[in-house]
C-alpha cells in the first residue's frame, strides 16, 4: 500500500472513529432509556467498560509487540516504537477507566474509592504503565531502552489477566463484567442499551487504532530526526577534525 | 606513530548539552522512582484490604467473639420492611441465608440504598449491634431498561 492510501486509510479509521464516538453520546444520551434500579445512572455504561477495554488492548499490543522486538530473529525499531505508542495510549485509557469509575462508584456504590481486589490491580496498572514510560524517558543507548522497556512490559501485562479475573478469584466490590462469553452465553445488556454498549467498543477500538497510528508515526519521524541529527553532527565534527588537522 | 589532530570546540560539544542529559536522567530516575514508591503503597494497602474484602454476615456472627470490636466489612442483603430513618441514619437488618444482623448506620446511605438489595457494611460490633459509618451497595451487572409495567419479584429481581 502506498503512503498516500495509508494517510487516507488513516484519514478514514479517525473520521469513523469521531463518528463513532458522537454516535454513542447520541445513544448513550438520547436513544436509550433509563435503567431499573439505576435511572440514568446507567448512561455511564456506554463509556467506562469500552474504556477499560481499549486500555486491556493497548496493553496486549504493547506486549506483543515487546515480545516481537526481544526476539532477535524480528528485532526492528518499529516494535519498540508500537509497545511505545501503545503503551501511552493504554495509559491514558486505563486513567480514563479509573476516572469514569469513580464517577460511576460514588453514586451507585457510595464510595469514590474502595481498595477492593479489582481497583487496587487496576490502579497498579496504572502505575506500572506510568513506570514504563518513565523508564522510556531514561537516557540510554536505543537498543537498551527498548530491551529494557520490554522487559518490563512483559512483566506488567500479569496484571491484566489478574484484573480480568479478580471477580471470580477474590470478593469485590465491583461486579462481574456485563458482558461475558461463558457456558451460558449470559448477556445482561438489554436491547437498544447493547447496541449502544456495542457502539461505544466499536468506537474507542477505532480511536485506539488512529491515536496509535498517529502517534508511531510521529515517533517514527522523531526518531529519523534524531538519527539525522546525529548524522549532521558527526558530519560537522569530522570536517573540524580533518580541518584541524 | 602520526600525532593526533588537535580537536577543535564544536557546538555539538559543550557542556550545556551535558547537563541537559544530566538533568533527564536524574528526573526520569525520580520519576521512575516515584512511580516505584507509589506502587509498593497502593499493593501495601491493597494487599491489606483486597484479599479478604468482606465477611457475610453468616461468617461475621460466627466470629462475633474473635472479631470484638475490630472494624471490618460485611456482606449481605437488606431485609424489605426492616429500614428505619434515625436523626444519625438509618437502621436496618441484614441477611445472609438464615444469619440476620442489625445494623445501625451513622450518616447518609447512598442514592441506590433501598430493600432487598446486596450491601456491604463497614462497621464493628457493639454487643449485638453492628454499628456501622459506611454502606456500600454491591449491585449486579444486569442493566434493564426501566419498565413501568414491569413487576419486582421479592429480592429486587423484575420480570419483564
Amino acid at each position: 500500500m502506498r503512503s498516500t492510501q495509508l494517510r487516507r486509510l488513516r484519514r478514514a479509521i479517525g473520521a469513523a472513529a469521531l463518528v463513532g464516538v458522537a454516535a454513542t453520546a447520541w445513544l448513550g444520551l438520547v436513544v436509550t432509556p433509563p435503567a431499573e434500579f439505576f435511572g440514568n445512572l446507567v448512561r455511564l455504561l456506554y463509556v467506562h467498560p469500552s474504556m477499560a477495554w481499549v486500555a486491556f488492548l493497548a496493553f496486549g499490543v504493547t506486549t506483543l509487540a515487546s515480545a516481537l522486538y526481544l526476539w532477535r530473529r524480528t528485532r526492528r525499531p518499529a516494535w519498540d516504537l508500537l509497545a511505545a505508542a501503545s503503551a501511552e495510549v493504554g495509559v491514558v485509557f486505563t486513567g480514563l477507566t479509573l476516572v469514569t469509575g469513580s464517577i460511576w462508584g460514588r453514586p451507585t456504590w457510595g464510595v469514590w474509592w474502595t481498595w477492593d481486589a479489582l481497583l487496587t490491580a487496576t490502579a497498579v496498572l496504572f502505575l506500572l504503565y506510568l513506570g514504563y514510560l518513565a523508564l522510556r524517558r531514561v537516557p540510554m543507548s536505543e537498543e537498551r531502552r527498548g530491551v529494557r522497556s520490554a522487559v518490563w512490559a512483559l512483566i506488567a501485562f500479569v496484571d491484566v489477566p489478574i484484573i480480568n479475573q479478580s471477580v471470580y478469584w477474590w470478593r469485590t466490590l465491583h461486579q462481574r463484567p456485563s458482558l461475558s462469553i461463558g457456558p451460558t452465553n449470559a448477556v445482561e445488556v438489554h436491547g437498544i442499551m447493547a447496541v449502544a454498549l456495542a457502539v461505544s467498543f466499536v468506537s474507542f477500538t477505532l480511536t485506539w487504532v488512529w491515536m496509535v497510528w498517529v502517534r508511531f508515526d510521529l515517533a517514527r519521524r522523531q526518531r529519523a530526526l534524531e538519527q539525522l541529527e546525529l548524522a549532521h553532527a558527526i558530519a560537522e565534527r569530522l570536517e573540524s577534525v580533518e580541518a584541524g588537522s | 606513530m602520526a600525532a593526533l589532530p588537535e580537536v577543535r570546540e564544536t557546538e555539538w560539544k559543550t557542556v550545556p548539552l551535558a547537563r541537559r542529559t544530566r538533568r533527564r536522567m536524574v528526573g526520569a530516575i525520580a520519576a521512575v522512582a516515584v512511580i516505584l514508591l507509589a506502587l509498593v503503597g497502593v499493593l501495601a494497602e491493597g494487599a491489606k484490604n483486597a484479599l479478604e474484602y468482606y465477611v457475610t454476615v453468616q461468617q461475621a456472627l460466627a466470629q462475633r467473639r474473635t472479631l470484638g470490636s475490630q472494624t471490618f466489612r460485611m456482606e449481605g442483603i437488606v431485609v424489605p420492611g426492616t429500614i428505619r430513618e434515625t436523626p444519625e441514619g438509618v437502621d436496618f437488618a441484614m441477611r445472609y441465608n438464615d444469619a440476620v444482623a442489625r445494623v445501625v448506620e451513622v450518616g447518609n446511605p447512598p442514592e441506590l440504598f433501598q430493600p432487598s438489595i446486596p450491601v456491604v457494611v463497614q462497621g464493628h460490633f457493639d454487643g449485638s449491634v453492628f454499628v456501622s459509618d459506611l454502606i456500600m451497595v454491591k449491585h449486579t451487572s444486569s442493566y434493564v431498561a426501566a419498565h413501568p409495567e414491569r413487576i419486582a419479584d421479592a429480592g429486587g429481581s423484575y420480570r419483564p
